[in-house]
């Protein structure tokens, strides 16, 4: 399941040799930008009113401002920040949810990106065709959910509840599912943006685990405000702050960085 | 999007399961389920039959009027209910939109699927009623196919149009639900073409250069009975016969440049 995504604004000729396919990801110099509405300018009426009268309708707000990082083949990488720092946004650039405005993001390899658990989660569906469901949406195929089956619902300890409907779930079990269908997924990048605590302790600690198993050998980019798991995980982090980045490299100093904020 | 890429692995998987959620859930809660698909057009045949063939009597000229009559209903309720689904298909999947990164027509396509699929089953009854109504199977019946994926991508291109527009205003919608109120009755559904040419053929003419219009009578024509009046039949001028299909065709042209370039920022807009 090989295959080289371009994310761009500027085409690159695509040159790929081999000190480059250690590199999983590349973003260089990436901006964007959001126009947000400042009155209601959705309707039509609004637009209109807007057009005669001459305004713009909406703000520009930079979000990202030339961000530049590369994240190596196995590397575990932290992404940390305040509130509104623009790390969600960076995010759902890389896996191709937003379009850079300018700069250009190059990804190696699959990637499978938790943005959110349970993505396309359906109330009314039972449990396993919520995982079917939920696996399409990640670009897996039903032969290779079939694979992944048995191992996602023993990780969420659910084997008893697969034919009930999501609804008739507690919100422990649902975050429980979704989160084994997010780690169980197979692919070479791994997104994930806030979604380590779920559960109950005992869960908590069965992910710690599988985290801690996951360094040296899983590409992974984690979004957290937890500054344990930056130490506890990561081979490097990146504090970002106002759309750059303001601290790169190793966890310890990123985590003091980022706890420097408020000081 | 490169043409072998467009259908890849990832993309049919991801077609098959949202067409398939939809119309399993669609049915789901009702003690009849799925049965309901069929009982639905059914039902909704025996009151036209009633009211067409014992109220307004204005298929009184025609064969097989029921049947005749059935064809144009189920060839509208399919357009309409591909374009106000299709339309709101990519607002109505924001959740996911935001979310993930997929391309966006698979949506639009999922929800015109699950009209397609309903229309299968509502052709089915009509094929069965045309049957009992003594109509003999023909090779003919075939060509029906080619008319109906002329609707079909007529629909889809709307749907995709529309609603791409209606991320940014979505008012789309409701004027799109009023306007097909007065396109319903510009097209001979429930009243005959024969009607309008007594009184006035220009008008007719015209009313036939819809390719909706087109469709219906070139449907009925095939499937039910030759005394059905087609564009073909009505003007002779060869532009002006191939009007609904070069619509079709800019339609979707139009529809497939604008979606393009505008689905790369529907995940921020919605």
């Amino acid at each position: 399941m090989k295959q080289k995504k371009m994310l761009n604004s500027k085409k690159s000729a695509g040159n790929t040799s081999s000190a480059e396919t250690a590199v999983a990801i590349s973003v260089s110099n990436v901006h964007k930008s959001f126009k947000l509405p400042t009155e209601r300018a959705w309707g039509l009426k609004q637009a209109i009113f807007n057009r005669l009268r001459g305004v713009k309708g909406y703000t520009e707000y930079k979000v990202l401002k030339g961000i530049n990082f590369e994240v190596k083949k196995g590397e575990f990488l932290g992404i940390v920040g305040r509130n509104g720092s623009g790390k969600s946004t960076l995010l759902k650039i890389l896996s191709g949810i937003y379009t850079p405005e300018k700069g250009r993001v190059t990804i190696n390899g699959n990637l499978v990106p938790f943005i959110e658990l349970g993505v396309g989660f359906n109330f009314e569906l039972t449990g396993r065709e919520n995982i079917y469901l939920n696996g399409a949406m990640l670009g897996f195929s039903n032969a290779e959910m079939d694979e992944m089956y048995d191992e996602i619902v023993e990780f969420a300890e659910l084997s008893d509840f697969m034919d009930q409907k999501l609804k008739n779930y507690s919100s422990g079990m649902q975050v429980r599912l979704a989160f084994s269908i997010a780690i169980r997924a197979r692919g070479d990048i791994l997104i994930l943006d806030e979604v380590l605590a779920v559960g109950d302790a005992a869960f908590q600690q069965k992910c710690n685990d599988y985290f801690a198993s996951l360094r040296g050998e899983q590409t992974v980019i984690l979004v957290t405000h937890s500054m344990g798991n930056v130490r506890e995980f990561c081979d490097r982090a990146i504090l970002i702050e106002d759309g750059k980045i303001l601290k790169e490299g190793d966890p310890e100093e990123v985590a003091e960085a980022y706890e420097g904020l408020w000081k | 999007m490169k043409m072998p890429k467009i259908l890849n692995h990832r993309n049919r998987v991801l077609l098959k399961e949202l067409t398939k959620t939809d119309f399993k859930l669609r049915y789901q809660g009702s003690v009849l389920g799925y049965l309901w698909a069929l009982l639905k057009p059914l039902m909704l045949f025996a009151i036209l039959y009633f009211v067409f063939t014992q109220v307004f009597r204005f298929g009184d000229g025609i064969p097989h009027y029921a049947v005749y009559l059935l064809t144009g209903v189920v060839l509208w309720n399919f357009f309409m209910e591909s374009t106000n689904q299709g339309i709101q298909a990519i607002v109505g999947r924001g959740d996911l939109i935001r979310k993930i990164s997929f391309p966006k027509w698979i949506v639009v396509v999922s929800a015109t699927a699950t009209a397609l699929i309903n229309f299968a089953i509502n052709l089915g009854v009509i094929i069965i009623f045309a049957l009992l109504n003594g109509i003999m199977p023909n090779l003919g019946w075939l060509i029906v196919l080619v008319f109906v994926a002329e609707l079909y991508l007529l629909s889809l291109g709307l749907a995709m149009l529309l609603g791409a527009i209606n991320v940014k205003f979505r008012d789309i919608s409701s004027i799109w639900e009023v306007l097909m109120q007065a396109v319903f009755y510009m097209i001979p559904i429930i009243y005959p073409i024969s009607f309008v040419m007594e009184k006035n053929v220009l008008l007719a003419k015209i009313l036939m250069l819809n390719p909706i219009a087109q469709v219906v009578q070139d449907v009925r024509y095939w499937l039910v009975t030759k005394e059905a009046v087609r564009t073909w039949d009505l003007i002779h001028n060869f532009g002006l016969r191939i009007i609904p299909l070069v619509f079709v065709i800019v339609v979707l042209v139009v529809a497939s440049i604008y979606f393009r370039k505008r689905s790369k920022y529907f995940a921020e807009e919605i």
